[in-house]
């Protein structure tokens, strides 16, 4: 079921504003990360999906009908949350079984469904334990199990590994891509790791400030920003940002003069800064390199330009370098412009 | 050394506070098996010659203590039951629900546990004669059906289960009422229990109020009944005492079963009882 929001705000006490027309719409059938800093607004997001938050203004549609006045129950959707939320009094599979009892399904066919779901998580064989009894990974998937056993409209995660060591959670992430393909149910993730929403998802909405930032398929997001937060929220190491007060004379050189005076300020991926001036080049520097570091594959230096630290994974590990200041080149594919309010600009270099 | 030193003095000091409480207890139980002049001597007697089982016939013949114990059971578990079941339905309501005047109310109901339960002795006293209720279980059981005490406790458990089992519990198609009931109330257990027993302790024990609103053995309680020893000529400490070693076995009993639901539930509220 696709889910759509028109035109939605949120704000608590007339005053605060969380969440500011949020307009956009969630495919069937996909797997979706909300992506972004604490505080953007992603969980609350969620909340309203789930509708255990409602709308100040605005409407949310599932499918082609209206839900925006509907509680959670209503909406039928299966939610995780953080903390898995397990009633620790209950056994695994009377975890699982909970939503069908509270459906009044009778005990035979419920248990039934729940072992189905059980065995799809991989836990068919902790069923008799209480929820204390297992590891995190093992409690994750029987509130995976729990969520979709009501076969619900959607199954939303809300941070769903932060509470897992990294090794579990890398395997848990592809547990929750395998799970979500297996079902084919729309599934909405919540997460402030870019990692995690890169890998799993198929599409990633980046929210800040109560904003939508960015809303496209993972690669996108790094080849593409559309904003200078995007550009700096997505991508490790974190993207090279210069002022274009100290790159007048490049982008002079570069870019048509009726487009560089908009650019305010020029964001460069560390892969984009090159030691030879590359077919597409749009920018130049002379900076001194402090050093170059070498840990297995990757090869990361250092740069001083004008009091300001660069790093660039594109300066080979061998390159010869001095005290002396040496000319570096931006490649097209890596370097972004931005005006005056972050927005990104098209490029439209001299050719 | 110094390790063992250490242990030695915990073992110590825990064995002196064990011994001061249980004090009280082995001088009831010897004096219940003393005659009348041995109760009186000085230096006391702690072992007496003769133990004198006959004090816990006589003591029971000297008083209707079949009726008092049936009153007090009635009562006892009529109280309880009734309080934990309002003090639950309220608990859930400050620590889970969002309604108006909530935090107004909740100070409201914390500064009448300020209100010394003696100065309510009188007001109540008039209410329940009003509604012809004295000397009834009525006037035993309705002023102990509700206590922000129990309310207090059981809010604190009732707020460490997090909210998101509350709101997994509402998705999954959980009433309030279905979540308090099937979620809520048994992860609370062991703190319900606790308030449960504590409760239970404090209605049997109940002296002042039954004193007050029975006149006879219709409605009289075991602690009230022990007044029966007491005449104009003075106390009959022997049979008071075995009367008394009949009143607290049944508490006895229930603290020992429920011991460990009592400390852990305490512990779990972050209160003292």
């Amino acid at each position: 079921m696709n889910v759509t929001f028109e035109h939605v705000d949120l704000s608590y006490d007339d005053k605060k504003t969380i969440l500011k027309d949020l307009n956009f719409t969630i495919p069937d059938g996909k797997l979706v990360s909300l992506l972004g800093p604490s505080g953007g607004g992603k969980t609350t997001t969620l909340n309203l999906i789930s509708g255990l938050l409602h709308v100040t203004k605005g409407q949310i549609f599932f499918g082609s009908k209206e839900v925006t006045d509907q509680s959670a129950l209503e909406r039928k959707v299966g939610m995780v949350f953080q903390n898995y939320a397990l009633y620790p009094h209950l056994s695994v599979l009377d975890n699982i079984a909970f939503p069908l009892k509270m459906q009044k399904v009778n005990k035979a066919k419920r248990y039934q469904i729940a072992k189905k779901y059980a065995h799809l998580v991989h836990v068919e064989d902790q069923l008799t334990k209480k929820p204390a009894a297992l590891s995190g990974g093992q409690q994750q998937r029987v509130a995976i199990a729990r969520a979709l056993a009501k076969q619900p409209s959607l199954l939303l995660l809300d941070e769903p590994l932060s509470n897992l060591d990294a090794r579990l959670r890398i395997e848990m992430r592809q547990e929750i891509k395998r799970i979500q393909q297996e079902t084919g149910i729309t599934t909405i993730f919540v997460t402030h790791d870019q990692d995690e929403a890169l890998h799993i998802s198929d599409y990633v909405m980046v929210l800040n400030d109560g904003r939508i930032q960015q809303f496209t398929q993972p690669q996108d997001l790094y080849d593409d920003p559309k904003n200078l937060f995007v550009a700096k929220f997505i991508g490790n190491p974190v993207i090279n940002v210069l002022d274009a007060a100290d790159l007048q004379a490049s982008l002079q050189k570069y870019l048509p003069s009726n487009f560089y005076q908009q650019v305010k300020a020029v964001g460069v991926r560390a892969e984009a800064i090159l030691p030879q001036p590359p077919i597409d080049c749009v920018g130049q520097i002379q900076a001194q390199i402090d050093k170059i570091e070498h840990f297995g594959s990757s090869v990361t230096a250092n740069i001083s330009y004008h009091q300001q630290r660069l790093v660039s994974t594109g300066i080979p590990a061998n390159y010869q370098f001095g005290k002396q200041l040496v000319d570096l080149y931006f490649a097209k594919q890596g370097t972004y412009f931005f005006d005056n309010d972050g927005k990104r600009l098209e490029v439209k270099t001299h050719d | 050394m110094k390790k063992t030193m250490s242990q030695v003095l915990l073992y110590v000091i825990v064995s002196l506070g064990a011994i001061i409480m249980l004090l009280p207890f082995l001088w009831m139980i010897s004096t219940s098996l003393k005659t009348s002049t041995e109760t009186i001597k000085i230096p006391p007697i702690w072992i007496p010659k003769v133990l004198r089982w006959a004090n816990y016939v006589e003591a029971f013949k000297a008083a209707p203590f079949m009726r008092y114990f049936v009153n007090s059971v009635v009562v006892t578990l009529v109280t309880t039951l009734g309080q934990i079941v309002t003090s639950i339905l309220a608990a859930f309501a400050f620590a889970k629900l969002n309604f108006h005047g909530k935090n107004f109310l909740f100070s409201f109901f914390l500064g009448t546990m300020m209100i010394p339960g003696e100065m309510l002795l009188i007001p109540n006293f008039v209410t329940l004669s009003k509604m012809h209720l004295i000397n009834t279980y009525g006037a035993l059981i309705l002023p102990y059906l509700a206590s922000f005490f129990t309310v207090f406790m059981l809010k604190q458990s009732f707020q460490a289960v997090p909210d998101s089992i509350y709101f997994a519990a509402k998705i999954d198609g959980a009433s309030d009422w279905g979540f308090l009931w099937r979620i809520l109330v048994p992860m609370s257990k062991s703190s319900i229990t606790a308030v449960t027993v504590l409760q239970m302790i404090g209605s049997w024990n109940a002296f002042m109020w039954p004193l007050i609103v029975t006149n006879d053995a219709t409605a009289r309680t075991l602690p009230v009944g022990l007044q029966a020893f007491t005449t104009d000529a003075g106390t009959e400490y022997q049979l008071l005492m075995a009367a008394s070693t009949f009143v607290i076995i049944p508490m006895v009993i229930l603290y020992l079963f429920l011991q460990k639901y009592i400390i852990a539930g305490i512990s779990k509220s972050g209160l003292k009882g």
